[in-house]
C-alpha cells in the first residue's frame, strides 16, 4: 500500500520547458490572443514559481501536522493559500 | 616341409588356421599348422613340445619380427617359426584339452563353438589391425557369410583332426602341455600372445590383403573339408579320446583366444549367422551383435581358468560389439527415423493450418527429437512444407495472421495516441509540473495529493490566462508580451524591487532559456535578444 499510495521524492528532474504544451494551453484558453516570443518561457517560469511555492507550503503544512508524507489535505490547504496569493 | 605344403594348401590352411587358431598367434604357425595338420602332425608336435618348454614367447616374437623384415626371410624362417608356432598351438590345445577332458560334458557343444571360434578368430584378426578389421568384417558380413560358415566348419574339422592326431600322439605332447598349461594359465603367456598380435596387426597391412583371396580359395576346399569333418566328427565319436580331443581343441582355441576370448563371445553369434548366411549382411551383423553378449558370457563361463585374458577378450569383444551395434543402430535409426519423420510430418501438418509460427515451433520441436536424424528428414520437411501444405497455409497464415494482428495492433495504437492526445496533452504537461512539485516538495507524498496538485495547476492556468488576457486587453494589445507576465509576477509577489525578473530567470531556468530571455551583448556591438 505504501509504495502504491505514496510517491517518493524525485532526485532528478528535467528542467526543459514544455513550450509547446504551454502555448497550446494558452491558445485553448484564449484563442483570440497570441503569446509573444519568450512568453511561453515566462509562463513556464511563473508556473515553476507557483509550483515551488505550492510545494513549500504543502510541506510546511505536512510538517505542522507532524506527518512525514504530504497528504491530500495538506495540498488542499496550501493550494487555498497559494492560489489566492497568485491571483493577478 | 611347410614350404612344400604351403603352396598347395596356403589359402585354405592359412585362412582356416588364422581364423580358427588365433589371430593372436603368429599367422605363419597357423599356416604351417594347417600344412602339418594335413601332412605331418606328430613331428611338429614333438618339436613344439620340446621347444615350448624352453620358451614359446620368444619364438613367437622372433617369428613376428622376421616376418616384418621380409617375406623371403619369413619363408626361410617360417620353417623354424612353423615348428615354434605349432608348438604354441599344440601347447594351447593340450592345455585346453586336459581341462576340457576334465569337464567332459562340453564335447556335445563342440560343433557350435568351433564355428564361433572361427568367426571369432577372424574377428580377432580384424581387431588386431584396424585395416584387417574393416576388410575382414565387411566381407564376412556382406560378401560371403556362407563361405565363412564353410571356413568355420573346415576349421572345426581340421582342428578336430589335429586334436585327434595329437591326442593319439598325446603322450609326448601332454607333457609339454602341462608346461604350456601353466604358462597359458599365467597371464604372462597371454600377455606375450597379445603383444605379438599387435605388432602383427601393424605389420599385417600386406597380410590383410591376402585373406579375401584365401577365403575364396577356401570355400571350395572348405566344403570338402566340412564334409570330411562331419564324417570325422561322427567317426571319432567312436573313440572316447577323439571326442575329448575335439572338445579340447575347441577349448584350446578358446584358451588361445585370450586374444580370442572376445572371439568366443562373438563366436556364438556365428551359428545363427550361418543359417542366415543368405540374408543380408546387416541382418547377420545384427544377429551377431545380439548373440555377442551371450557368446561372451558363455565364453567366460567356459574359460573361467584365465580370468585376465577373458577380460581382455571381453573388452575387445565389447568394442567390436559396440562397433557392430553402431552400424546396426545407424541402420535401425535410418529405418526408424522415417517413421519419426512421418510422425513429425503429421504433427507439422495440422499445425501449419493454424499459423506459421506454430509451423516453426513444430519444426523446432521435431528437430530436437530428430536432432541426430538425417538430412532426409529435413528434406522431407522441406518437401512437405514447400510442396503440400506449407505454401497454402503459409500464404493464408501470412495473409490472415499479419492482417489480423495489424488490425488489432493498429487500432490500439491509434487509440492510445488518440487517448493520449485527448487526455494527455494537457495532463502530460501537468504531469511535467507535478514532477516539479515532487521535486520541490522534498518529501514523499500521496498520489491523492498529486491529484490535488493537478487540480490546482488546472485552476492556476485558468487564472493565469485570464489575468494575461486582462493585462493585454488593458494595454490594448492582442499579443501577450513579457511585460504582461512581469506585471503578473510582480502582482503575485514573485518579482519585487529586490528580486527582478532576470534574477528569477537566472535562478530557475536553464542556461538555454536564460539566453533567450535575458538580453546580452555579443561581439559586433549586437544585443540578443533585441530589446
Amino acid at each position: 500500500m505504501a509504495p502504491s499510495t505514496t510517491v517518493s521524492q524525485r532526485k532528478l528532474i528535467k528542467r526543459k520547458a514544455p513550450r509547446g504544451f504551454l502555448r497550446r494551453v494558452f491558445k485553448r484558453q484564449k484563442p483570440h490572443l497570441r503569446l509573444g516570443t519568450g512568453g511561453d518561457l515566462l509562463v513556464h517560469l511563473n508556473c515553476l514559481l507557483f509550483i515551488h511555492r505550492l510545494a513549500e507550503e504543502s510541506r510546511t503544512k505536512a510538517c505542522e501536522d507532524k506527518c512525514g508524507v504530504i497528504k491530500k489535505e495538506h495540498v488542499m490547504a496550501a493550494a487555498k493559500v497559494i492560489l489566492k496569493k497568485s491571483r493577478g | 616341409m611347410a614350404d612344400s605344403y604351403n603352396p598347395d594348401s596356403e589359402p585354405t590352411t592359412r585362412t582356416l588356421l588364422r581364423r580358427v587358431l588365433d589371430t593372436a598367434d603368429p599367422r605363419t604357425p597357423r599356416r604351417r599348422r594347417s600344412a602339418w595338420m594335413s601332412a605331418q602332425k606328430a613331428t611338429p608336435e614333438t618339436h613344439s613340445s620340446n621347444r615350448q618348454n624352453s620358451g614359446t614367447k620368444t619364438t613367437v616374437r622372433r617369428s613376428q619380427r622376421i616376418r616384418s623384415v621380409s617375406k623371403s626371410a619369413h619363408v626361410q624362417a617360417s620353417r623354424q617359426l612353423e615348428e615354434q608356432t605349432p608348438r604354441t598351438l599344440l601347447t594351447n590345445i593340450l592345455l585346453t584339452a586336459p581341462e576340457s577332458s576334465i569337464v567332459m560334458p562340453e564335447p556335445g557343444v563342440k560343433p557350435l563353438p568351433t564355428p564361433k571360434v572361427a568367426q571369432s578368430s577372424r574377428r580377432e584378426s580384424s581387431r588386431g589391425s584396424l585395416e584387417l578389421q574393416f576388410q575382414e568384417l565387411e566381407p564376412s558380413i556382406t560378401v560371403a557369410p556362407s563361405r565363412l560358415a564353410l571356413g568355420k566348419r573346415k576349421q572345426r574339422l581340421r582342428l578336430s583332426v589335429f586334436q585327434q592326431e595329437v591326442e593319439q600322439e598325446l603322450p609326448p605332447s601332454h607333457e609339454p602341455c602341462g608346461n604350456a598349461d601353466a604358462s597359458s594359465l599365467t597371464s604372462s603367456l597371454n600377455l606375450t600372445f597379445t603383444t605379438p598380435l599387435q605388432p602383427q596387426s601393424v605389420q599385417r597391412p600386406g597380410l590383410a590383403r591376402r585373406p579375401p583371396n584365401r577365403r575364396a580359395v577356401d570355400v571350395n576346399a572348405f566344403l570338402q573339408d566340412i564334409q570330411d569333418t562331419s564324417l570325422a566328427l561322427a567317426a571319432p565319436g567312436d573313440n572316447l579320446r577323439t571326442p575329448v580331443a575335439t572338445l579340447p581343441t575347441d577349448m584350446v582355441l578358446e584358451d588361445t583366444q585370450p586374444f580370442s576370448h572376445p572371439l568366443v563371445g562373438p563366436s556364438p553369434s556365428a551359428p545363427p549367422s550361418l543359417p542366415c548366411s543368405s540374408h543380408t549382411g546387416a541382418e547377420d551383423v545384427v544377429r551377431l551383435v545380439r548373440h555377442g553378449p551371450q557368446c561372451s558370457s558363455s565364453g567366460v563361463q567356459n574359460k573361467k581358468d584365465g580370468a585376465v585374458p577373458f577380460q581382455d577378450g571381453v573388452h575387445e569383444a565389447e568394442e567390436k560389439m559396440e562397433e557392430s551395434w553402431r552400424v546396426n543402430k545407424e541402420k535401425e535409426t535410418t529405418t526408424q527415423r522415417p517413421a519419426g519423420m512421418e510422425e513429425s510430418e503429421v504433427h507439422t501438418e495440422p499445425e501449419p493450418e493454424g499459423s506459421l509460427g506454430t509451423m516453426d515451433i513444430s519444426g523446432k520441436a521435431a528437430s530436437p527429437e530428430l536432432a541426430s536424424s538425417i538430412p532426409e528428414f529435413l528434406q522431407a520437411r522441406q518437401l512437405h512444407q514447400l510442396l503440400e501444405q506449407a505454401p497454402p497455409p503459409s500464404t493464408a497464415a501470412l495473409s490472415s495472421e499479419p492482417l489480423e494482428p495489424q488490425l488489432t495492433r493498429h487500432p490500439p495504437k491509434a487509440r492510445t495516441p488518440s487517448s493520449r492526445s485527448r487526455q494527455d496533452p494537457y495532463k502530460i504537461g501537468l504531469n511535467h509540473y507535478m514532477k516539479f512539485f515532487t521535486f520541490y516538495a522534498k518529501m514523499p507524498m500521496e498520489k491523492k495529493a498529486l491529484e490535488m496538485v493537478e487540480k490546482c495547476l488546472d485552476k492556476y492556468f485558468q487564472h493565469l490566462c485570464d489575468d494575461l488576457e486582462a493585462y493585454a486587453a488593458h494595454a490594448g494589445r492582442k499579443t501577450v508580451g513579457p511585460e504582461d507576465l512581469e506585471l503578473l509576477m510582480r502582482r503575485q509577489g514573485l518579482v519585487t524591487d529586490q528580486v527582478s525578473l532576470h534574477v528569477l530567470v537566472e535562478r530557475h531556468l536553464p542556461l538555454e532559456y536564460r539566453q533567450l530571455l535575458i538580453p546580452c551583448a555579443f561581439s559586433g556591438n549586437s544585443v540578443f535578444p533585441a530589446q
